[in-house]
C-alpha cells in the first residue's frame, strides 16, 4: 500500500512543481514506483518540467470522467522505469474534477505505486480541496519572503483543519548572501511563525531554470547544489538522516582566496 | 482540597473585600490553547487568553481585554463594544494593527519592531500607549 503526498504552497510560483518533479524523479532514481499527479487543471506545466509534454494522450480527467482507465493515462517518464506521469487536462479548469473523484483516484494509485506524489495548484479553492482530497501526508514549499510564509501560514492551518497534520516544510530559493546581510528572512525567522518540521532548503540556483526548460529535473545533475539538495531531500523523505546542505557559496577561487586573505 | 465551580463565586474566593470581587473578577474569559495561523480568527463577547502566537493574518476581537502569551503578530481588536478600558498584553507586541474601541493604530512605517519584553497597551489621555509590563521588582527599583 503506498503514500499519498501532495506538494503544497499557497503562493504560486515557490517551486510546487520542480519540488515534485524532483523528488518524485529522486525516489524513482533510488528504485520506487512513483506516480506523479498534476492536479493543476487549466495550467499544466508537470509535464513540461519532466519533457513528457509530447506524449499526452489522456488526462486526469479522462480517469475520473470514466473516458479511459488510469493506466491508458499514465505516462512513463522517458528516463526512470519507476517513475510514471498523470498529466492534467489544459482545456478544461478546477471544477472538472471532485475532491471524492480525487479520493477514489489515489486509493486506486496507492494499490500499485510505492509514492504518489500530487502537485497542488497555487491558492486555496477547489483546486487545492481537490489536491489535498486523498493525501496522507502534506509537503509546504516557499519561500523566504513575507508574502510567501504568510500564504504557507495559511496553507498550514487548512491542511490543519482538513486533518493532515504534521506537515513538512521545503524552503525554496534561499540566497545566504542576502540572508547574512539581513535583505532575506532566514531559516530561524520562518520557523518561528510557521512551526513545522523543516524538511529540506533548497539554495537560489540557475541551474532550475536551465533544468525546468530542458525538460530535465536538476536531481540528476551530479554539479548542482540544488540537484544535491534534493537529493537530500529525497532521502530524508525515505527515512535517512541527511546534515542539512552547507549553503554557503564559496564564491569560487577568489572568493576563497578573499576568505583566507580576511577579506569580504 | 475541593475546587469549587463558578457559581459558588464568594467561596472561591477567600480573602477578599466584597467590594473587591465587583471590580476585580471578570469570568467571561476564554482560553485559546493554541497559536493562531494565517486566516484563523477568534471574535469572542468578554476576554480572550491565547496560549500561543498570533501570526499575521490572524485577528483577534474581543468585547473585553486580549492577553496573548507568546508573539502577537497579527490584527487584534479589544474592546470592540465601545469599551476605551480594554487592554491588550503580550509577550512580543508586533500587531500589524491594533485596535482598542474605536481607535485604530499600526506601527511606525519604516521601523522593524524589535521588541523583547512583554508589553501592554491601553487608551491614556485619549490616544492608544504602549508600555512595557512592569514587574514588581521593576516597581521596587523605581521606588529606591
Amino acid at each position: 500500500m503506498g503514500e499519498v503526498i501532495v506538494v503544497t504552497s499557497g503562493k504560486g510560483g515557490v517551486g510546487k512543481t520542480t519540488t515534485t518533479a524532483n523528488i518524485g524523479t529522486g525516489l524513482a532514481a533510488l528504485g520506487h514506483k512513483v506516480a506523479l499527479v498534476d492536479t493543476d487543471i487549466g495550467l499544466r506545466n508537470l509535464d513540461v518540467v519532466l519533457g513528457l509534454e509530447n506524449r499526452i494522450v489522456y488526462d486526469i480527467t479522462d480517469v475520473t470522467g470514466g473516458v479511459c482507465r488510469v493506466k491508458q493515462a499514465l505516462i512513463r517518464d522517458k528516463r526512470l522505469d519507476g517513475l510514471h506521469l498523470l498529466p492534467a487536462a489544459q482545456t478544461k479548469d478546477k471544477t472538472a474534477v471532485s475532491p471524492d473523484q480525487m479520493r477514489a483516484l489515489c486509493k486506486e494509485l496507492k494499490q500499485e505505486f510505492e509514492y504518489v506524489i500530487i502537485d497542488c495548484p497555487a491558492g486555496i479553492e477547489q483546486g487545492f480541496r481537490n489536491a489535498i482530497a486523498g493525501a496522507d501526508k502534506a509537503i509546504v514549499v516557499t519561500t523566504p519572503e513575507v508574502s510567501a510564509v504568510r500564504d504557507a501560514d495559511r496553507i498550514i492551518g487548512l491542511l490543519e483543519a482538513a486533518e493532515l497534520s504534521d506537515p513538512k516544510l521545503i524552503i525554496n530559493r534561499i540566497r545566504p548572501k542576502m540572508v547574512r546581510a539581513g535583505d532575506m528572512m532566514g531559516i530561524d525567522d520562518m520557523i518561528d511563525i510557521l512551526a513545522i518540521d523543516l524538511l529540506g532548503v533548497i539554495p537560489e540556483d540557475e541551474m532550475i531554470v536551465i533544468t525546468t526548460n530542458r525538460g530535465e529535473p536538476v536531481v540528476l545533475d551530479q554539479v548542482s547544489r540544488s540537484g544535491q539538495a534534493y537529493r537530500n531531500i529525497t532521502r530524508r523523505l525515505l527515512g535517512e538522516e541527511v546534515p542539512m546542505l552547507d549553503l554557503e557559496d564559496t564564491g569560487g577561487f577568489f572568493g576563497r582566496l578573499k576568505k583566507i586573505m580576511g577579506l569580504k | 482540597m475541593t475546587y469549587l465551580k463558578r457559581d459558588a463565586r464568594d467561596e472561591i474566593f477567600s480573602g477578599f473585600s466584597h467590594g473587591d470581587l465587583e471590580g476585580i473578577i471578570d469570568e467571561n474569559t476564554i482560553l485559546v490553547q493554541r497559536t493562531l495561523r494565517s486566516g484563523q480568527s477568534i471574535r469572542y463577547d468578554g476576554n480572550v487568553v491565547v496560549l500561543g502566537d498570533v501570526n499575521p493574518g490572524a485577528e483577534v476581537a474581543a468585547a473585553g481585554n486580549v492577553v496573548v502569551m507568546g508573539a502577537l503578530r497579527g490584527m487584534v481588536h479589544a474592546g470592540a463594544g465601545g469599551d476605551e478600558n480594554a487592554i491588550v498584553m503580550s509577550f512580543r507586541l508586533q500587531p500589524t494593527q491594533l485596535r482598542i474601541a474605536n481607535h485604530i493604530t499600526r506601527p511606525p512605517d519604516n521601523e522593524a519592531l524589535e521588541v523583547d519584553r512583554p508589553e501592554i497597551a491601553r487608551i491614556k489621555d485619549g490616544v492608544v500607549t504602549i508600555e512595557a509590563v512592569s514587574t514588581g521588582s521593576e516597581r521596587q527599583a523605581k521606588v529606591t
